[in-house]
C-alpha cells in the first residue's frame, strides 16, 4: 500500500514537472505552479515519459448583450480566442477545465450513489462497504451537521440541501487529487456559486421563518423610516458578509494545499540538485496525506457553517415572529415592537 | 402560529447555542460597522461619480456614522432590557 502511494506520488510530481525537466530549461516555477493550479480553457494531459505537451481545446462561447460585442479581441495560433469582458458587454460562457471537473463530479456522485443506494425497501441495511460509507457520511450530514445546527424541529427539512452541498463538494476536493485531474474548489467562481447556494436557502429559511413581512421589517433594523435608505442598505450588505466568508475560506483552504504540494516539488527545479527530491518527495506525500483529510474537512466545514448560517436565520425568524406575537403588532411595525430608544 | 411553546434549542450543539446566543449582538455591531462602511464608500464612489469631492463623502460618512450609532444603541438597549 505504501509503495502503491509512494509511486502514486511519484507519478504525480513527474506528470507535473514533465515537461520542465525534460526541455532542461530553467523553470520559472512560480508561474509554473500558478499556471496549473489556475482554471484553463484547454485540458492538459501531461506524460511522465515524453516531453510532447498534449492539451484538448475545450468549447469556447460567449453571449453578447449587444450585436458584435462578443468579437474576439485577440485569437492565439492555436485558436484559443480572448473575448472582450462583461463591461463590453460580452459574458464569456466558456467551458473550462474546472467546469469539467465539476461535471465531472457531479456525474460521479450521482453514479456511485445510484450504484450504492439501496432501492429495495424490504431490505433496509445497507450491505457492503460502499454502501456503508455513504450511509454513515448521510447519517452524519443529518445527525452531526443539520440536527445540531438547525434543530430537531426544522433541521431535517434541510438535510437534502446539506447532503448535495458536502457530497458534490467532497467530490471536487478528491478529483482535485487525482493525477490529470484539476480541483474546482480552487477557483472563486466555483466556491461563490456553492455560497449563493447556501445564502438563497438561508434566506428562504428566514422568509419561512418570519413571513416576507418580518423578513423585510428585519432589514430596516428596527429604525425610523427616515433612516432606511442608510440602514436598509447596511442591512442588505450584512447579509452577504456569511457567503462572502464561505466563499473565500474554501476557496484559500483548496488553493493553499494544492499550492504547496507543488512548490515541495518545484524545490527539486529551483536547487536544481535531484538529491533534493530525496526530502521534498516525502514531505509532498505528507501533504499529500494531509490533503486527503483537507479534502473531507473543507466539505464538512462548508456544510456545517451553512447549516449553522440556515439555523441562525430560522431562529431569527421565528424570534421575530414571536415577538410581533407577544407585542400584538404586525410584520409592518418593526419600530413599534422594540419601542427603546425611540 | 404554534400552539405549544417550541423549543428550538432542543438537540443543538454548543457552538450553535453560542453562535444563536451571540447573533442580536454581531448584527448590532455590524450596524455600528456597516453604517460607517457604507458612509464612506457610498459618498466616495458618489462623488467620483458626481465630481463633487468631498462633499458626498463628508455628508454620508457623518449620516452613516450617526445613523449606525442610532441603531446600535438602540439595539444593545432592547438588549440589556431583554435580559
Amino acid at each position: 500500500m505504501r509503495k502503491a502511494m509512494v509511486l502514486f506520488v511519484g507519478l504525480l510530481a513527474s506528470t507535473a514537472f514533465a515537461s520542465g525537466a525534460s526541455t532542461g530549461e530553467k523553470e520559472d516555477v512560480a508561474g509554473y505552479i500558478l499556471h496549473h493550479v489556475a482554471d484553463a480553457s484547454e485540458y492538459e494531459l501531461e506524460s511522465p515519459f515524453s516531453a510532447e505537451h498534449k492539451a484538448i481545446h475545450l468549447p469556447q462561447m460567449a453571449i453578447p448583450f449587444k450585436a458584435g460585442a462578443c468579437e474576439p479581441a485577440h485569437v492565439a495560433e492555436d485558436g484559443h480566442k480572448v473575448f472582450p469582458p462583461l463591461s463590453a458587454g460580452c459574458l464569456d460562457i466558456s467551458i473550462t477545465k474546472h467546469t469539467v471537473m465539476m461535471w465531472l463530479a457531479a456525474l460521479l456522485l450521482i453514479g456511485s450513489l445510484l450504484a450504492f443506494s439501496n432501492r429495495d425497501k424490504s431490505k433496509m441495511v445497507p450491505r457492503g462497504v460502499g454502501a456503508n460509507m455513504f450511509e454513515m457520511l448521510i447519517l452524519f450530514v443529518r445527525d452531526e451537521l443539520a440536527i445540531k445546527n438547525i434543530g430537531k424541529e426544522e433541521g431535517p427539512r434541510y438535510v437534502p440541501y446539506l447532503l448535495t452541498a458536502f457530497f458534490f463538494i467532497l467530490f471536487m476536493n478528491l478529483l482535485g487529487l487525482v493525477p490529470w485531474m484539476a480541483t474546482a474548489t480552487g477557483n472563486l467562481a466555483i466556491t461563490a456559486g456553492l455560497a449563493i447556494c447556501t445564502f438563497v436557502v438561508t434566506q428562504a429559511a428566514g422568509i419561512r421563518a418570519a413571513g416576507v413581512g418580518g423578513y423585510l421589517a428585519h432589514l430596516t433594523g428596527g429604525v425610523h423610516w427616515a433612516l432606511w435608505p442608510i440602514m436598509v442598505p447596511v442591512e442588505i450588505l450584512g447579509l452577504f458578509t456569511k457567503p462572502f466568508a464561505l466563499t473565500v475560506r474554501l476557496f484559500a483552504n483548496m488553493l493553499a494545499g494544492h499550492i504547496v504540494i507543488f512548490f515541495l516539488l518545484g524545490l527539486i527545479f529551483i536547487l536544481e540538485n535531484l538529491a533534493v527530491a530525496a526530502v521534498s518527495v516525502p514531505f509532498a506525500l505528507g501533504i499529500y496525506m494531509l490533503e486527503l483529510f483537507v479534502a473531507f474537512v473543507q466539505a464538512y466545514v462548508f456544510t456545517m457553517l451553512s447549516a449553522l448560517f440556515i439555523g441562525m436565520s430560522v431562529a431569527m425568524g421565528h424570534h421575530h415572529h414571536d415577538e410581533h406575537a407577544e407585542g400584538g403588532a404586525g410584520h409592518d411595525g418593526h419600530g413599534k415592537a422594540h419601542p427603546v430608544g425611540s | 402560529m404554534d400552539k405549544e411553546p417550541r423549543d428550538e434549542e432542543d438537540g443543538l450543539s454548543p457552538m450553535a447555542r453560542q453562535m444563536r446566543a451571540a447573533q442580536p449582538y454581531v448584527s448590532a455591531v455590524w450596524k455600528l460597522v456597516g453604517g460607517a462602511v457604507f458612509g464612506v464608500v457610498g459618498g466616495y464612489f458618489l462623488d467620483a461619480w458626481l465630481g463633487t469631492s468631498p462633499w458626498f463623502m463628508l455628508g454620508l460618512s457623518l449620516a452613516g456614522i450617526s445613523v449606525g450609532f442610532y441603531g446600535f444603541l438602540r439595539e444593545m438597549a432592547r438588549l440589556g432590557k431583554k435580559r
